[in-house]
């Protein structure tokens, strides 16, 4: 309810308050889905979310916070779902580890046709 | 009226579908080694049957013929003739129609087109393509009809969609559909390969050509489809790893790898069994696709209508073409002899397989994996751009060096003579990019590796063209994958974004940039309003000036509001900009890009088709 009260002021004051993006900044918003939108980031949309969300992004900054912090932050409040970079945590390792399993069993399999080659020659 | 014929019409075509697949089978026990006219004759009519009925859907959008509910719900009488017609595929039903065509056709090509191959296979083929055929054109009647009638008929139709309302996307579905559906004729006919047991080097003569075919098209799909999203979608992107883009590109990875081991399976008769899993793979892969965005399963930018009725059927399809496939490669694996040494022709093929593999289970896993975890652990996480770029981009690297060695290595055993020329090449490469951002600007060290691994596969490449060789369209190809990455790669590092506010009359300057929107005026058009931004910018310190007019439209139906980019293109940079409006206030907000070498990339994917289209030429001229 807080955050929600946070996010109106916010909105309230948008004209005012928001002058332009770092590059630091367009960095993190590239990384944040839009909630309301369809596959969108919040960099790409037009949505009063997005917009919303840029100062929440501008003001953390302000603050001092790290763009890990903003991420850890702003994924305690809305969820892992606007993060478009998969924490890497128990529930992701798969994900993150999976790929790469293939490439070395690929690289494996490679490795052992070759060999077998040798032998039979 | 329409809709009658048109239902006629889908009979008529399971009814012939039933036929051939009914004569086929009589014709397999028959000692004659040729087929006969009775079964050429059905294919071609089969073939003209369902030509006509999708031109009796073209026509019904055409005359605005609303007792058709597709066209009720995607067509309106104001819109313009060209999205009319390009409505008939715009929309889930019309598209549907659209593979069966072009399963058909396919199925009438191959049996045309490889009358030096043996009866039973080509017979085999067209069994197999007809039951695909068949699943389809059941699936379109039972469930996904474009000719359900809807009473009372309605004055007016929804409309299509504004966003679709595009040249580019509508020459996208045909495009794709001819890449990812024309891959179902070598899933046919690896699995009529395994049935009558003719393999190795002539099965992969018979085939080849229908996978380049695919894959050219299939690139140029995706091509399109990333034009569009480039300026349509107004976030100057062009890929975004979206779960509809992925479904692309998954059946894409199948293709290219298969492209590489037929060549093996071509000329040195190995790889067989890999070769027909990579065929197998390719179409249930585009299969899977098309569940994927039809059943809504996946949150995506694409948002065809959603119906869980839909996405059972293609679910229980594509859990029959898994099934058959299994079975078939169970029972008819012989253990084959691949040899293969180290340093040959045939490893470096197999490791373009391995990446291709690598990609596409990455790939396949991202577009997936938050199912999973919705479903396992009930939570919701998104998988977006950084992940597939963390991932795959340090393998790209690599990719990219062998992707510039592999042609150069000898069939059977190779040996390097030429190290000296690669170190040379490398040197040349490590140069140029030193060369980029010493006077440009530094980047990171992934950026650093992959413009280098880049400029090693162009270079080499470039060394190629000048050799007397045979392989010009692969040549083609790698130099402008070579160049794709390379454009990319700038492209990525030197994009400057501005993202602002600003009101009419207002001066605002960022950096070097001075942003000025000058005007705002409203303008009517047939079916939409325009509110036109003019906004000028000038660089101050190259006193470059511009105006761009980006626009928010207005559409009436359906009622939507879409922000039209405007897009200034060179053979240097882009200027993209789009203007939005902010409720309860004066201020637009603008976002500015200047995008380096934009063109570049697109042009480099079309000459990586091109190298699909020369080899095809060639394959015709030899056969």
């Amino acid at each position: 309810m807080k955050l929600k009260i946070l996010i109106i002021l916010f909105f309230l004051n948008f004209s005012v308050g928001y002058s332009g993006n770092t590059p630091v900044e367009s960095q993190i918003h590239k990384n944040l889905r839009c909630l309301v939108c369809q596959g969108q980031s919040v960099a790409d949309s037009n949505s009063e979310f997005a917009q919303t969300l840029k100062i929440v992004v501008s003001d953390l900054i302000d603050q001092g916070k790290s763009e890990d912090e903003i991420y850890s932050f702003l994924s305690e409040k809305y969820g892992d779902w606007i993060l478009y970079k998969p924490k890497f945590n128990y529930e992701n390792l798969f994900l993150w580890a999976f790929p790469y399993l293939v490439l070395v069993i690929g690289g494996l399999i490679l490795v052992y046709l070759i060999k077998k080659r040798r032998n039979n020659a | 009226m329409l809709s009658n014929i048109g239902n006629s019409l889908l009979f008529l075509n399971i009814f012939f579908g039933f036929l051939i697949i009914h004569y086929s089978i009589n014709f397999l026990k028959n000692s004659n080694t040729t087929i006969p006219k009775k079964i050429y004759h059905l294919s071609l009519l089969q073939s003209t049957s369902i030509l006509i009925c999708f031109c009796t859907l073209v026509a019904a959008f055409l005359v605005s013929d609303f007792s058709l509910i597709t066209v009720y719900q995607n067509s309106h009488t104001l819109k313009p003739i060209f999205y009319k017609i390009s409505g008939t595929w715009g929309n889930h039903e019309g598209s549907l129609l659209l593979w069966a065509i072009i399963l058909t056709i396919f199925s009438f090509l191959f049996l045309i087109f490889n009358k030096n191959h043996p009866k039973n296979f080509r017979l085999h083929t067209l069994i197999i393509q007809n039951l695909l055929i068949l699943g389809f054109l059941f699936f379109i009647l039972f469930n996904s009809n474009p000719f359900s009638v809807i009473n009372p008929i309605p004055k007016e139709g929804l409309g299509l969609n504004p966003i679709l309302q595009d040249p580019a996307l509508a020459i996208h579905p045909p495009l794709l559909y001819v890449g990812f559906v024309g891959s179902s004729i070598y899933f046919s006919a690896a699995m009529a390969s395994m049935i009558t047991n003719y393999s190795d080097s002539l099965f992969a003569k018979s085939i080849k050509s229908w996978v380049v075919i695919s894959w050219t098209f299939q690139t140029l799909g995706i091509l399109v489809g990333s034009i569009w999203a480039y300026y349509e979608l107004g976030w100057g992107g062009f890929w975004f790893w979206d779960p509809v883009e992925n479904a692309s590109l998954l059946p894409w990875f199948a293709m290219t790898a298969l492209l590489h081991s037929l060549i093996v399976l071509e000329k040195r008769n190995i790889l067989y069994f890999w070769t027909i899993i990579l065929c197998l793979l390719t179409f249930i892969l585009s299969v899977t696709g098309t569940f994927l965005v039809r059943s809504g399963i996946l949150n995506s930018v694409h948002t065809f209508a959603n119906d869980p009725s839909r996405g059972i059927y293609i679910l229980i399809f594509l859990s029959l073409m898994i099934i058959a496939s299994i079975y078939f490669l169970f029972s008819r694996y012989k253990p084959t002899n691949n040899y293969l040494n180290s340093n040959s022709k045939e490893t470096f093929v197999l490791i373009n397989n391995w990446f291709m593999m690598f990609y596409l289970i990455t790939v396949l896993l991202g577009t997936l994996y938050p199912i999973f975890t919705d479903a396992l652990f009930n939570s919701k996480i998104s998988v977006g751009p950084p992940f597939y770029n963390s991932v795959i981009i340090p393998v790209v690297t690599v990719f990219l060096i062998l992707m510039a060695v592999g042609p150069q290595v000898k069939w059977i055993k190779n040996k390097f003579t030429n190290i000296k020329s690669y170190l040379l090449i490398i040197l040349a490469a490590l140069l140029i990019n030193f060369l980029i951002f010493y006077f440009f600007k530094s980047y990171s060290i992934t950026s650093n590796l992959i413009i280098i691994s880049s400029l090693f596969l162009i270079i080499s490449s470039i060394k190629d063209i000048f050799k007397k060789t045979n392989h010009f369209p692969r040549v083609i190809s790698h130099l402008s994958f070579g160049f794709l990455i390379f454009f990319i790669g700038l492209n990525h590092n030197f994009s400057i974004e501005k993202d602002f506010n600003l009101k009419l009359g207002e001066k605002k300057q960022i950096d070097n940039f001075q942003f000025f929107l000058q005007d705002l005026e409203l303008t009517k058009y047939p079916n939409y309003q325009a509110v036109k931004g003019k906004i000028k910018i000038s660089n101050l310190i190259t006193s470059e000036e511009r105006t761009l007019k980006p626009e928010i439209r207005i559409y009436d139906n359906p009622q939507t509001l879409t922000y039209e980019a405007s897009i200034r293109t060179n053979f240097l940079k882009d200027y993209y900009l789009t203007m939005s409006n902010i409720d309860r206030s004066e201020y637009y907000n603008i976002k500015f890009q200047e995008k380096p070498l934009m063109i570049w990339i697109w042009i480099s994917v079309i000459s990586l088709s091109l190298g699909g289209f020369l080899s095809l030429f060639r394959y015709a001229k030899y056969n």
